[in-house]
């Protein structure tokens, strides 16, 4: 990987197998970080794109980020099913990824990418090429420098497939981690899987572990609740001044309303929408030691930003 | 079990409930209102009929002039709505349209109230129409009903969308480890209405066991209200009461019209065929919801018996099963129903539960 790339690290690339004919397509979308098949190279380099060679080998390939709907038919409601990569990326993300998603995840697969600060290239079909440079446009104008994550629970990992879907399903439930390799006594709650707290065999029903992390940590010190969607999970930054809430759709469409606390006062907040004119808050309150707000439309990936 | 054994069984393991709002009760909250234990039912076999389904208009403005007379004692209609509402009022009517479009409060019966409101001196623009989801009013025209001017509103016009609630006013519970552990009372309630008429049908529910007066101001007012049923479990019992409890839904509302016209026996709240629709042809009056609902249930329990399917009292795990065949099949049940909410929310003070000291007074047209 040349420089270039590295001072671009936390905006994902575009793996692209069109050829050197779409390059008018290429450069209008914004891409600058522009991968492609072996061979092709110098025909992009002769039209005017810096192209590297796409080598499989050298990236993990993550799942395509988004919703299955699942009936449930017990209790007669659609449970969607997130398919989000947070939780790999906590656990590990030190790797370079690439994505290949179909039409209309492109633009969430470089907002997950852009959330969890990993190195990541995306690969789309020829339709959802502009989606991704508005995206690739839209997290350029919202990009600073990282703040400290901010996680109510530390999991001591051993790597265990029990494990990983424990991390799925606290991250589906936006149960903020971190994972560490020893017991921290900064966070509000440490779980170790196989301890005496938290036997092996909980494990076994992930859903019910993540039900029984919840409760030993309790509603009221969760740094991140979110009404009104399944579907919407959360991330958060901040240095005790400032925060920034990362909130990233996999529904697939629009959310029309959505109601965010976080723990602490902020006296003031500021939305970004992707896709989204003239966004703002609504009903901001600051209520019961935490700060309450309504996103009134969100489509992939909307950020707030708050400080005290 | 005898129901009142079997509620006060129930009572000792109820979810925590946090209720979140900023409005103090009024003076004389709306339920039970003035006239606490006492419900006034109108009966007309004329006033729909069974094959067509058609209405008959003028009876049904007879029923609701002598049931409102009756109710308050006054000789003129107009007094017994002015009453309740002036000019100054802005006035929800709490429809139902979740078995729409073969169950509904019933177009021509609205169409009546709003005429009633205009009498005493409500512009039409004072009055709002309301319910939860679009996709259901929008089966039902209730525009052809009523004066341009009517708002016709729903909270969702997109399932799932918040933006129509309330964010300040809450009742926040966990019932099954559901992330979203709030409902929110639809914004109409607290920033446009003074004033709510509660216009329920006499329907059977799969869950509640039945549904009238209490389920529809309480699920039909506030988001995100089906978690609390699952598997076969509900929280109907403690969760109908607490809901309709909540300031300012419990002040607001202050007059109750059951719309009897139509019913529905089993499937309820839907009403996907003719099968289990039957007619009481009857309405009830009141400011009650208690005392109004705990007489509904004696129909529709009256009714299943008559057709030879479980009690809307059966707790048997005989009759539970999961899938479309209770669609089909009133002796298969969905969830242990809970009936004893309407006791539960008499305990919540909303009203009088006891069959011995609920006055019923009875017009025959």
């Amino acid at each position: 990987m040349k420089p270039t790339f590295l001072l671009a690290a936390l905006l994902p690339g575009l793996y692209w197998d069109q050829g050197a004919k779409t390059v008018e397509a290429v450069k209008q979308a914004g891409v600058e970080r522009v991968l492609v098949p072996a061979g092709q190279e110098s025909a992009w380099k002769a039209a005017g794109i810096d192209a590297h060679v796409f080598h499989a080998a050298k990236f993990v390939k993550l799942p395509s980020p988004g919703v299955e709907r699942r009936m449930n038919e017990a209790a007669a409601t659609s449970m969607p099913w997130v398919d989000a990569n947070g939780w790999r990326l906590e656990r590990d993300g030190s790797h370079q990824y690439y994505y290949d998603v179909p039409w209309r995840r492109s633009a969430l697969a470089a907002a997950e990418a852009y959330v969890y600060g990993i190195d990541a290239v995306v690969h789309t079909e020829p339709r959802d090429l502009a989606p991704f440079g508005k995206m690739l446009a839209f997290l350029k104008s919202i990009d600073q420098p990282a703040m400290p994550i901010m996680a109510n629970i530390a999991i001591i990992d051993d790597g265990s497939d029990d494990t990983g879907e424990v991390l799925n399903l606290l991250s589906r439930r936006n149960l903020l981690y971190q994972v560490v390799t020893a017991p921290d006594p900064q966070y509000d709650l440490n779980v170790q899987i196989g301890s005496q707290e938290f036997p092996k065999e909980e494990a076994l029903d992930p859903f019910g572990f993540a039900t029984l992390v919840r409760q030993k940590l309790t509603d009221d010190k969760r740094y991140l609740r979110i009404y009104g969607s399944d579907v919407v999970l959360g991330k958060l930054n901040g240095d005790g001044r400032r925060l920034r809430v990362h909130l990233i759709n996999y529904g697939g469409g629009k959310v029309d309303g959505l109601r965010v606390r976080v723990l602490g006062g902020y006296q003031h907040g500021k939305l970004a929408a992707f896709g989204i004119a003239n966004p703002a808050l609504a009903d901001y309150a600051q209520v019961d030691g935490g700060t309450e707000f309504t996103i009134p439309e969100m489509a992939e990936y909307a950020v707030v930003d708050l400080e005290k | 079990m005898a129901p009142v054994a079997l509620a006060a069984s129930l009572h000792e393991d109820l979810p925590k409930y946090r209720i979140v709002t900023r409005y103090e009760p009024a003076a004389q909250p709306g339920m039970p209102g003035p006239y606490s234990g006492q419900v006034v039912r109108v009966h007309s076999e004329k006033s729909i009929d069974e094959q067509s389904e058609k209405v008959d208009v003028p009876t049904i403005r007879e029923m609701i002039s002598q049931g409102m007379r009756m109710l308050t004692g006054d000789s003129d209609a107009r007094d017994s709505w002015a009453r309740f509402f002036n000019s100054a009022d802005v006035v929800g009517i709490k429809v139902n349209c979740s078995g729409a479009p073969g169950i509904m409060s019933t177009p021509e019966v609205v169409g009546e109230i709003v005429r009633n409101l205009g009498v005493v001196g409500l512009k039409p623009n004072q009055i709002w129409i309301y319910e939860r989801f679009q996709n259901q009013v929008n089966t039902v025209h209730y525009d052809r009903y009523v004066p341009a001017g009517v708002h016709i509103w729903t909270a969702e016009h997109d399932r799932g969308s918040i933006a129509g609630y309330d964010p300040n006013t809450y009742v926040d519970v966990n019932f099954f480890g559901e992330e979203d552990t709030r409902s929110n009372i639809a914004r109409v309630v607290t920033e446009h209405l003074t004033k709510i008429i509660n216009v329920p049908n006499m329907k059977d529910h799969g869950a509640a066991g039945v549904t009238g007066c209490l389920k529809n101001i309480a699920y039909g007012s506030f988001s995100n209200v089906a978690r609390s049923h699952s598997g076969i479990k509900t929280n109907t019992y403690s969760f109908v009461g607490t809901l309709a409890s909540v300031e300012p839904v419990r002040s607001r509302t202050v007059l109750g019209v059951m719309d009897g016209l139509r019913g529905v026996w089993h499937g309820g709240p839907f009403s996907p065929s003719r099968r289990f629709r039957f007619y009481p042809k009857q309405m009830m009056f009141g400011t009650d919801p208690v005392a109004m609902d705990r007489l509904l249930l004696d129909v529709i329990d009256g009714k299943r018996k008559a057709e030879h399917a479980t009690s809307v009292w059966d707790r048997s795990m005989a009759h539970i099963k999961a899938g479309p065949e209770y669609d089909q099949n009133p002796s298969i049940d969905r969830y242990i129903r809970e009936p004893g909410h309407i006791e539960y929310a008499g305990t919540l003070g909303l009203g009088v539960y006891d069959l011995e000291k609920i006055q019923v007074r009875k017009i025959e047209l």
